[in-house]
C-alpha cells in the first residue's frame, strides 16, 4: 500500500466512523422525551424543560447535518487526490465558473455572454439582495475588497445606520456569496449581545414582543421583501426560544445572513453604538462561515447570578471550548460542568478556522 | 383525569429517554474526537481547502454536541424542579 493509499485508508475510515448512528438515536429520544413532556404539560404555565430540549434538539440536528457535511468534504478530498470511489477523481464538466460566487481566489475566466436566466442564477446571492431590498436588479461585479464577512458587516452597519436603502443593497450585492452568507455565522452572537444591552438583561421569551415591536419595523423598512417567518426565527433565537413552526416555502439561504446583518446595523443604531473595532476578521468561506456560526449561536446568556431559565440555559450553554472561540486563541478553562457531564475529551484538535471567531461584543468573556 | 402520580411518572419516563439520549451524544462525542484526532495526524500538513472545511465542519459538530448536552442538563433540572414541586 503506497502513502497516499495509507491516508486515503485512514480518512475514509474516519469518515465511516462519523457518529451520525448515534446522533440519530439522541434526537429519537429526545424526540420522544419531547414529546412526552409536551403531552404533560399541555396545560401547565410551567415548561418543563421543553424550551430547553427543544434546543438541544436543534444542536443535535445541526451535529447532524455539520458531519454528513463533513463526510462529503472528506470525500470530496479523496476524489481530489486521486482516491474516489473509483479510484479516479471525478471528471469535471467544462463550464465557465461563476464570477460572483466563484471563490475570490480563483482566476478571472472570459466567459462569452450568457443568457439572462443564467446570469440570474450565477449572481444568485446579488439577485437575492435584491429581492430582499426591493430594488432592481443590476450588473454591479463583486468587490474584492469586501473580503471578509466583519468588513461586509461593517458596511452594512454604516447602511443601516445612514437609513439608506440603496447603499445597503450596493454594499451586499458587491459581496461574494460566501463572504455575504458569512454574515449568518457572525450576526447571531452580536445579536444575542446587543439585544442584551437593549433591554439590561438577556433576552428571554416574554421579551420577543418588544423585540419585534422595537426592531421588526426599521428591518422591514430596509428588507421589504424578507419574508416574515425570517425576521421571526432570527428574534426567537434571541431570546431563545424554539424557533417558530415552518409552513409553506424553506427560506432563502441567503435571507437569514442578510437580516442578520441589518438586524445587528439596527440594534446598534438603537444603541447608539457602532461595530467594536476589534472584531475578528471572520471566514469568508463555507467553512468559516460554519465554524463562526458554531462559535455564536449558543443557548443562554444568562449573567451570573441571574436565576432565570434562560441564565441557566446560558451557563450550561457555555461549556468547554465553546470560550475559547471568543477569546480568539487562548485555551478553553477547565469546566467543571464539562467534566460532570462527561462531555467530549478535552484536547479535540480545534482547527485553524476558530482562530478568526468573532469577539463579542458585551462585556462577557465567554460567548455563552 | 390523570393523577399526580401518574404525571411523576410520565416525566419520569421522560427523563428516561432524555437521559438514554444523553448518553448518545455523549458516545457521539467521543467517537467523533477521535475522529478529529486520526483525522489530523493524518492529514497533518494538507492545506487543502476541503480538508479545512471538513475539520472547521467537524469542531462544529463537537461544539453543537456539546450544546446539546449542555441544554439537555437544564431541560432535565427544570422537569426535576417540576416533579419535585408537585
Amino acid at each position: 500500500m503506497s502513502i497516499v493509499e495509507d491516508i486515503g485508508a485512514q480518512v475514509r475510515a474516519a469518515a465511516e466512523e462519523l457518529p451520525l448512528g448515534l446522533v440519530s438515536q439522541a434526537l429519537e429520544k429526545f424526540g420522544l422525551a419531547s414529546e412526552r413532556l409536551r403531552w404533560v404539560r399541555q396545560e401547565s404555565a410551567n415548561p418543563m424543560g421543553v424550551p430547553e430540549l427543544s434546543a438541544a434538539t436543534e444542536h443535535a440536528e445541526t451535529a447532524g447535518y455539520a458531519l454528513r457535511l463533513a463526510q462529503e468534504q472528506l470525500a470530496a478530498y479523496l476524489a481530489a487526490i486521486g482516491l474516489g470511489v473509483g479510484g479516479e477523481p471525478p471528471a469535471r464538466a467544462p463550464r465557465p465558473e461563476p464570477r460572483h460566487d466563484a471563490p475570490r481566489e480563483a482566476a478571472p475566466v472570459v466567459v462569452p455572454a450568457e443568457p439572462a436566466e443564467q446570469v440570474r442564477m450565477r449572481r444568485w446571492w446579488s439577485v437575492r439582495v435584491a429581492e430582499l431590498t426591493g430594488g432592481p436588479e443590476g450588473a454591479d461585479e463583486p468587490d474584492e475588497r469586501i473580503s471578509d464577512s466583519t468588513e461586509l458587516l461593517r458596511r452594512v452597519v454604516r447602511g443601516v445606520r445612514a437609513g439608506d436603502r440603496d447603499r445597503l443593497r450596493t454594499e451586499l450585492r458587491r459581496a461574494h456569496a460566501d463572504v455575504g452568507l458569512g454574515l449568518a455565522a457572525l450576526a447571531p452572537p452580536l445579536l444575542r449581545d446587543l439585544a442584551t444591552d437593549l433591554l439590561r438583561h438577556p433576552p428571554r421569551a416574554e421579551d420577543l414582543d418588544r423585540l419585534r415591536g422595537a426592531l421588526g419595523g426599521p428591518v422591514r423598512d430596509l428588507l421589504p421583501g424578507l419574508p416574515a417567518p425570517v425576521l421571526e426565527t432570527l428574534l426567537t433565537r434571541v431570546c431563545r426560544m424554539p424557533p417558530p413552526r415552518r409552513s409553506g416555502e424553506p427560506p432563502h439561504a441567503a435571507d437569514s445572513a442578510v437580516a442578520g446583518g441589518v438586524l445587528t446595523g439596527v440594534l446598534l443604531a438603537r444603541l447608539g453604538r457602532d461595530l467594536p473595532p476589534d472584531l475578528g476578521p471572520a471566514a469568508g468561506g463555507t467553512a468559516g462561515a460554519g465554524a463562526d456560526r458554531a462559535g455564536g449561536d449558543r443557548p443562554g446568556a444568562g449573567r451570573p447570578g441571574d436565576g432565570s431559565p434562560a441564565a441557566r440555559a446560558g451557563r450550561a450553554g457555555t461549556t468547554g471550548p465553546r470560550d475559547s472561540t471568543a477569546t480568539a486563541g487562548r485555551p478553553a478553562a477547565p469546566d467543571p460542568a464539562r467534566a460532570a457531564t462527561g462531555g467530549p475529551p478535552a484536547g479535540v484538535p480545534r482547527p485553524g478556522p476558530w482562530t478568526g471567531a468573532p469577539h463579542r461584543v458585551s462585556r462577557r468573556g465567554g460567548d455563552g | 383525569m390523570a393523577s399526580v402520580a401518574e404525571l411523576k411518572a410520565a416525566i419520569d419516563v421522560a427523563l428516561q429517554q432524555i437521559g438514554d439520549g444523553q448518553s448518545a451524544v455523549q458516545a457521539a462525542g467521543e467517537k467523533l474526537a477521535e475522529a478529529q484526532q486520526t483525522l489530523a495526524g493524518a492529514l497533518e500538513g494538507s492545506g487543502h481547502e476541503t480538508v479545512e472545511a471538513a475539520q472547521a465542519s467537524l469542531t462544529q459538530a463537537s461544539q453543537e454536541l456539546e450544546e446539546c448536552l449542555a441544554a439537555t442538563l437544564v431541560a432535565v433540572e427544570q422537569a426535576q424542579l417540576y416533579v419535585a414541586a408537585l
